[in-house]
This record gives C-alpha cells, sequence and structure tokens, in this order.
C-alpha cells in the first residue's frame, strides 16, 4: 500500500471532540480523527465501540453531544443526512438499505436524485430539459454499471439478487452520487472469500480512479491491513489507537481490546490456581 | 366507481407506505368544497380549479404539521395520524360548508343504453374513463420520472432515501397533492351520483375491501379490485337478496374480502413477501 501513500492530499474530513450519548450511554466519548483526501480510513472495533454512531454522525443521521465535525473545510455543529448528501457524503449501511422493489438501474439512478434539477411540471411532460437531464445521468450511471460489473443484472429487482450483488449495488448507489466522501459500513459483512475479494478489488478501484475519499468500517483483519491506509481503533466509544495498519497492530492496548487483558481478579485466580 | 377511491388509498400507500386513512374524508372535502363554491356563485371551471388549489394546499399543510414531525416514526404512527386527520377534515369540511345534502349534476347524461339486453349506465361509463385516465398518467409519471423514482424511493425505505439527499418533504407532499387531487375527482363522481353529504366519508370505506382484493400496492389491482367489488355486490343482492333478505349489498364486500384474505392474503397484484429465515 506504500506506492499509494503520495496521493493523499489536505484534510477532507476532521472530526474532533465529538461526543455521543443515548439516554445515560455514553456511545462515543470525545473521539477526534482525521482523514484526508483520496485517502482510505478504517475504522476497526469490538462490537458496539461506537463505529457506527461515529459514521451516522459523519453523515447527519446523529447530531454529535458535544464536540465538532469539519468537513471539506466548513465546519459544522450538526447537519441533516440530506445537508451531506448534498455536500458530498455518501454512504451504504450495515443492513442494506436498498429500494427492493425497484430495479438495479432505477436504484442507482435515486443516487443521482441530489444532482438533477429539472422542475416538477417537465418531468411530468418529459419534455426538453428534463429528458436530456435523465439521459445525460442515465449515461452516467451505466458507466458505473459496467465499472461494478452489474450489467446483467439491471433491470432485476433488487430484492430478487444475492446478497454479495446487492452489497455492490448499494455500492453503486453511493458512487452515482460522485462523492468526495464516501462511508461504508461494513461493506463484507456477510459475504464470502470470492465475494469479499471482489468487494476489496472495487473499493480499491474506486479510491484510486474516482480519487474518493473512503472512511469504512470492517471486522476483518486482513482485509482492514490490505485496505486501509490508515485505521482508528475504537473501544467502548473512546479512540485507543489511530495509525498506519502496522502501528495499529503492535499497540498493546489495541490486542488487549482485541484479546482481553488479565484483570487484577484474573491474576489472584491464576495464582492461587498455581499454589 | 370504488375504483377511484381505492385508487387515492392506493397512491399513498404505494409512495409513503402509509395506509391513508383520510381518503375518504378528503373525497368529501374535495366534492364539498366544489359544491358551496359553486353555489357562491363561482362558474363551474372556477371551482374546480380553486378546489383543486385548496387541495394542493391542503396536502402541504397536511405534510407540514401532521408528517414532518414523523419522519422516522413506525408506519402504525402514522397510520393513527391520518386517522385523526379524518375527523378534522370531516369536522372542517363541515364546519365550514355545513351539513345539507347538497346536489351536484356534473351534466354528464346518465341515459342507460341497451347492449344485447344489459343496460350500461352511461355515466359508469364515463367514471370508468377517467379513472383509467388517471390510472394511465399516474403509472406513467411513477414509472419514467425523476420524482416517481424518488417516490417510490421514499416509500421503501426514508433513511436510505434521505442518506441519498432526496428532500422527503417535498415528495410528500408531492404524493399527498396528487391524492388530494384523486380525491377531488372522487368526490366529484361520486358526489353527483349520491348526493354530496357525509355518507360519502363511509362510502369510501368500501375501498378497503377493494384494496384488499386488488392488492394494496397495485394500481391495477385497484381497479380490477373496485370493479369486482361493485359487480358481486350488485350480483349478490340481486341472486341472493331473495333468500337471505335485503341489504346484502352493504356487507357483501366485506365479506368476499375475508374470504379473499383467508385464501391469497396478498391481494390479486400485490407483492408477495418471502421472508428470508
Amino acid at each position: 500500500m506504500g506506492q499509494r501513500r503520495p496521493r493523499i492530499g489536505e484534510v477532507l474530513l476532521d472530526v474532533s471532540d465529538v461526543s455521543l450519548s443515548f439516554g445515560g450511554v455514553k456511545a462515543l466519548h470525545r473521539v477526534s480523527f482525521q482523514a484526508r483526501e483520496r485517502e482510505v480510513c478504517a475504522i476497526i472495533g469490538p462490537n458496539g465501540a461506537g463505529k457506527s454512531s461515529l459514521l451516522n454522525i459523519v453523515n447527519g443521521v446523529y447530531q454529535p453531544s458535544a464536540g465538532t465535525i469539519s468537513f471539506g473545510g466548513v465546519q459544522r455543529r450538526s447537519m441533516s443526512p440530506r445537508e451531506a448528501a448534498l455536500g458530498g457524503i455518501a454512504r451504504t449501511f450495515q443492513n442494506i438499505a436498498l429500494f427492493k422493489g425497484m430495479s438495479v438501474l432505477d436504484n442507482i439512478m435515486t443516487g443521482r436524485d441530489a444532482k438533477m434539477h429539472s422542475s416538477l411540471l417537465a418531468q411530468a411532460l418529459y419534455w426538453g430539459p428534463a429528458q436530456r437531464e435523465e439521459i445525460e445521468h442515465r449515461r452516467h450511471v451505466e458507466k458505473l454499471i459496467d465499472f461494478l460489473q452489474i450489467e446483467h443484472v439491471r433491470k432485476t429487482p433488487v430484492g430478487r439478487l444475492p446478497y454479495g450483488l446487492q452489497k455492490r449495488v448499494e455500492l453503486a448507489r453511493a458512487l452515482a452520487a460522485e462523492p468526495r466522501l464516501l462511508l461504508l459500513d461494513e461493506p463484507m459483512a456477510g459475504m464470502n472469500v470470492e465475494e469479499k475479494q471482489d468487494m476489496c478489488r472495487f473499493i480499491l478501484d474506486v479510491n484510486d480512479e474516482f480519487g474518493t475519499t473512503i472512511l469504512l468500517i470492517e471486522h476483518d483483519m486482513a482485509v482492514v491491513m490490505d485496505l486501509a491506509d490508515r485505521v482508528v481503533v475504537l473501544d467502548y466509544g473512546r479512540k485507543i489507537a489511530d495509525g498506519t495498519p502496522e502501528e495499529v497492530r503492535q499497540n498493546p492496548e489495541v490486542i488487549a481490546a482485541y484479546l482481553g487483558v488479565p484483570t487484577e481478579a484474573d491474576r489472584e485466580a491464576l495464582a492461587q490456581g498455581a499454589s | 366507481m370504488y375504483s377511484l377511491v381505492a385508487l387515492g388509498f392506493v397512491l399513498i400507500f404505494k409512495a409513503s407506505g402509509v395506509f391513508n386513512f383520510a381518503q375518504g374524508a378528503m373525497v368529501l372535502f374535495a366534492a364539498l368544497t366544489f359544491v358551496s363554491l359553486e353555489e357562491h356563485g363561482l362558474p363551474r371551471w372556477g371551482a374546480l380549479l380553486a378546489t383543486l388549489a385548496i387541495m394542493l394546499g391542503l396536502a402541504l399543510v397536511i405534510e407540514r404539521v401532521v408528517l414532518r414531525p414523523l419522519v422516522n416514526q413506525p408506519a402504525i404512527s402514522l397510520l393513527m395520524a391520518t386517522i385523526g386527520l379524518t375527523f378534522c377534515l370531516e369536522g372542517l369540511a363541515q364546519g365550514v360548508w355545513g351539513s345539507v345534502v347538497k346536489g351536484l349534476d356534473l351534466g354528464i347524461p346518465d341515459v342507460p343504453f341497451d347492449v344485447k339486453g344489459i343496460l350500461i349506465s352511461q355515466f359508469d361509463l364515463f367514471a370508468a374513463a377517467i379513472a383509467g385516465f388517471l390510472v394511465t398518467v399516474l403509472a406513467l409519471f411513477f414509472q419514467y420520472t425523476r420524482v416517481g423514482r424518488a417516490l417510490r424511493a421514499v416509500a421503501d425505505d426514508h433513511q436510505a432515501a434521505l442518506s441519498l439527499g432526496i428532500p422527503l418533504q417535498t415528495v410528500w407532499a408531492v404524493v399527498w397533492a396528487a391524492a388530494g387531487a384523486v380525491a377531488l375527482v372522487a368526490g366529484l363522481l361520486w358526489g353527483s351520483r349520491l348526493g354530496v353529504q357525509f355518507a360519502l366519508s363511509v362510502i369510501t370505506l368500501k375501498a378497503l375491501p377493494v384494496l384488499i382484493l386488488g392488492g394494496f400496492t397495485s394500481i391495477a389491482g385497484a381497479i380490477v379490485g373496485g370493479l369486482l367489488v361493485g359487480a358481486s355486490e350488485k350480483l349478490a343482492e340481486v341472486y341472493l337478496g331473495p333468500v337471505l333478505g335485503g341489504g346484502i349489498e352493504n356487507w357483501f364486500p366485506y365479506v368476499l374480502a375475508l374470504l379473499f384474505l383467508l385464501v391469497r392474503p396478498e391481494g390479486l397484484f400485490g407483492e408477495k413477501h418471502i421472508d428470508r429465515v
């Protein structure tokens, strides 16, 4: 991954001191990190560490109870998912959130909705500008379909596709918005090895070809080590490590969070068992 | 005739996943407004346009006041909200325009003509033509325009639609406006049949068996279901009436719907749900 490093640019997303609580539960506690342009940044951590919450804050689904987020140099305390989308943040969901009754093509076209502007009346009459707009965007979507190799299913309702392909369609829908920042919430969950490899390749291709900054959550450590330029580790809502995959892998706190550390009581029990 | 009302239900159900209980009240509201405006001396076209404008305005108000606070809430809350809306609209319509039964003559001749011994009502044919026209327009709109696509997207998954930057508010306003327009047409046709009165809003309950027969998500289903309900209740009245006593017309569609639920719960044209286990 070293050879891709020089491409990485300015800070695109700056999350600083963000906290989030649900009632009495603190999901996130003063988390700060940055993602730079064209970087692939992975967020890892045990279940319930606050990874998805963090993603949801970046995309405006949750409002942080404290802290700020700046994206592309604009700082704000809170924004709506729609504002985030218009600003160039696209995402996929942990549990696929496609429009199941609609065809693959239509699903991806909805991803371009925010880019289309023709008036309701013009659309209703399918008149001049609206028609041109539809055709132009359709062309872009066809390119994406080629790119992700889902030509053979483009007219199929998504609900009928196998899981791995659905994940790919969801990626296509997110890409259709030509985002600057792409949030992927466990893009490889529930996939077999082959599908995972395909997905990895697509993610890297996206990063290379469109220069999209990618922030992803993933559980498969092998995948993370392969993909990410940088890894942020969360545990119980706190950031415990942040660095290159190699650095993070050797960080004792990370190892402890993943494998568990013996507590005082454990040590006593061990000692007693030995005596 | 029943199809027209059912259409309004299907429209909102398809587009927002909400069963709009207030559709019947909207039909009543539209018809009453139209008739009263005409009584106040507006010419027919003026009254029609004014009512249309009022229905669109109503849609905007509903979206802002009722729906917007309920984004991302479970469908049942929205359903309850529309039930509440029903009473508000019924009250409002009668409060403003009075509850006297009003006649409405659209000037469509209702002379039945005779096709090989079967009497066909001209008026019903006209209503059917209008329903057909509306359906074609709406189906095309849903299928081929960007807003139509956005509508279907929102119906499927609020959260995902929001994350794509689809403006939920606009989409809902469009749906309710369309439902308002359908309600106006239905209100005029029904109103000229039965007189514009409170019962209009009850008659629209017949849309329920229509929807159960046809399927909640299918526009074609709404039409076929409407025909089935209309035909079967009349046939039942004629053939079963003497045996079971009169008044079958009023409850027969519901029995039919119940039977149908046992055999084919998704309706004739509804989407079949297959759950992954």
